[in-house]
């Protein structure tokens, strides 16, 4: 059995006090393709107390169709404030609504930055469309978490790296990794300062994590689920288990993303 | 608590996984790396090439190692590769092989009872355990429609549906877990948040398997949510190794 004293809290007690997960990569209420047990804030901080996690930050489902309701997450910020922040999501089939969002962004308390979900937009991240809400990240040192999948024509991980050249204040957190095309991800992580792999789904392929911590390093790495769609637990039992140390362990599911959120907590 | 692994894997295949184990003792490493006591395996050449020689490899390398247990890969008898049954039953009862896992997509074949009829028969009637991926297809038919057309040919067929995936699919299984009591689904990609404990809650801790899919998927997601689920102890002991032990005694070889 792995000795690592992190992997037997967790084991024993299923959470670690050393190490309060945070969640880079959420959501919240019901969706389109699935059946969540837990989709609602309450339930979501019941499984957050349960699996360890501190802090997730979310965009929920409905704004990534209907971009008014990122008022609706607004208010979910609002009312658990040591719990959740928020990305603002921004939908280019929607140019004259992102103007407005932009403007209202800096009233809108507990929002890091924009989520991009260009696979389900489809508009390519590199796409004219997005550009002012990335002109206003890069001003305002903003995160931006991208949906992105390997080979995708819309967020692929070598689109993302042209923006990183481009608009270098802003920190990018590849969702999914770029899943799939890990060695091209994991270069971009490796050689772009603002360029993060976040891990939602790409914590389950054997072997990924070991691969990014050796060529890309800890560091460069945070730790996500799509919450309500997967058990914390499941991910963080990837981490636990993946040939690194405590020390990347602590990095990945944590340490990294207190870094990233300083400014807002 | 004891984990006994339903759907685990070793030796080379076509594609090469991020990490792997390449003989039956590598797999007992990792296993005890994970802190896993058992696990019914296939070998990667029983999917990736004939079955008629996959299946020899795997008796040879797991041949004296108590942990694991084999299965055997199925083709239709029609083509006589496998022998008849009768001399697929001795070779089981010889190597005390108590499951059958199926790749109709690699290995071509309808999963029918035109195409199946006589091994299906020998499943129900020894009751041996049939294994398959959703992820398979054949036909021009596959996921969880290729399972409902299996199991609406075959209802007392115990069958085993593995990798089912991350991307919500309790809507395409629970409607068939409720019509087929001898369906089951290993957990290796069952990571829905709280999903393991709303299912035992509807229908109850015995028709879920412990399984990692390793090595495609690293064995301590399924360790870790299946430790920590919203579950009695004695479903989470049914589901680490209970279930599988029963299916597998309930075998007449």
């Amino acid at each position: 059995m792995n000795p690592s004293p992190l992997i037997k809290e967790f084991l024993e007690k299923g959470r670690s006090e050393s190490c309060p997960i945070i969640d880079m990569h959420a959501h919240l209420g019901p969706y389109q393709g699935i059946y969540f047990p837990n989709p609602s804030p309450e339930d979501m901080v019941r499984t957050m107390d349960r699996c360890g996690v501190r802090m997730i930050v979310s965009s929920s489902h409905a704004s990534l169709i209907d971009t008014r309701a990122n008022y609706e997450m607004a208010k979910v910020v609002k009312k658990y404030p040591s719990r959740f922040k928020a990305y603002w999501v921004i939908n280019p089939n929607y140019p004259e609504r992102m103007q407005r969002d932009i403007a209202n962004f800096p009233d809108m308390e507990g929002f890091v930055g924009f989520k991009f979900l260009s696979d389900y937009h489809k508009y390519p991240i590199t796409s004219p469309r997005y550009e002012p809400a990335l002109k206003y990240a890069d001003q305002h040192r903003l995160l931006v978490l991208m949906h992105t999948w390997g080979e995708s024509r819309y967020d692929s991980p070598a689109l993302v790296e042209k923006l990183a050249t481009r608009y270098p204040n802003v920190t990018f957190l590849m969702g999914h990794s770029g899943y799939g095309e890990w060695e091209k991800s994991i270069q971009i992580g490796r050689d772009y300062p603002n360029v993060y792999l976040e891990l939602t789904a790409a914590y389950a392929v054997n072997g990924v994590i070991d691969w990014m911590v050796e060529e890309a390093g800890s560091e460069k790495i945070v730790f996500g689920t799509d919450l309500p769609w997967f058990d914390p637990h499941y991910g963080i039992g990837c981490v636990l288990f993946s040939r690194i140390s405590d020390e990347d362990r602590h990095d990945i599911l944590h340490r990294n993303a207190e870094g990233l959120l300083k400014p807002y907590l | 608590m004891k984990f006994f692994d339903c759907n685990a894997s070793f030796g080379t295949s076509m594609i090469r996984p991020i990490r792997f184990a390449e003989s039956a003792q590598e797999l007992l490493n990792e296993m005890d790396y994970y802190g896993i006591s058992e696990a019914l395996v296939y070998h990667a050449r029983q999917r990736d090439d004939s079955p008629l020689v996959g299946n020899e490899i795997l008796l040879k390398e797991i041949n004296g190692l108590d942990r694991l247990h084999g299965t055997f890969a199925i083709l239709p008898l029609q083509t006589g590769e496998l022998g008849s049954l009768e001399v697929i039953s001795q070779r089981m009862k010889a190597a005390n092989v108590r499951a059958f896992w199926a790749y109709p997509a690699e290995h071509k074949y309808l999963m029918t009872r035109t195409a199946l009829d006589p091994l299906y028969d020998l499943m129900v009637e020894r009751q041996i355990p049939l294994f398959i991926s959703v992820n398979e297809s054949c036909g021009g038919i596959s996921g969880w429609y290729l399972i409902e057309n299996i199991l609406s040919e075959a209802e007392d067929l115990t069958l085993v549906v593995t990798e089912h995936g991350s991307w919500g699919h309790d809507r395409f299984f629970r409607p068939l877990v409720e019509k087929y009591e001898n369906l089951y689904l290993d957990i290796s990609r069952y990571e829905l948040d709280g999903g393991i404990s709303d299912f035992c809650g509807k229908y109850g801790a015995d028709r879920l398997l412990f399984g990692t899919g390793f090595p495609k998927w690293n064995p301590g997601c399924s360790i870790l949510t299946l430790t920590h689920a919203d579950i009695t102890t004695k479903e989470r002991e049914m589901i680490a190794s209970g279930n599988l032990e029963s299916m597998l005694r309930r075998v007449r070889l």
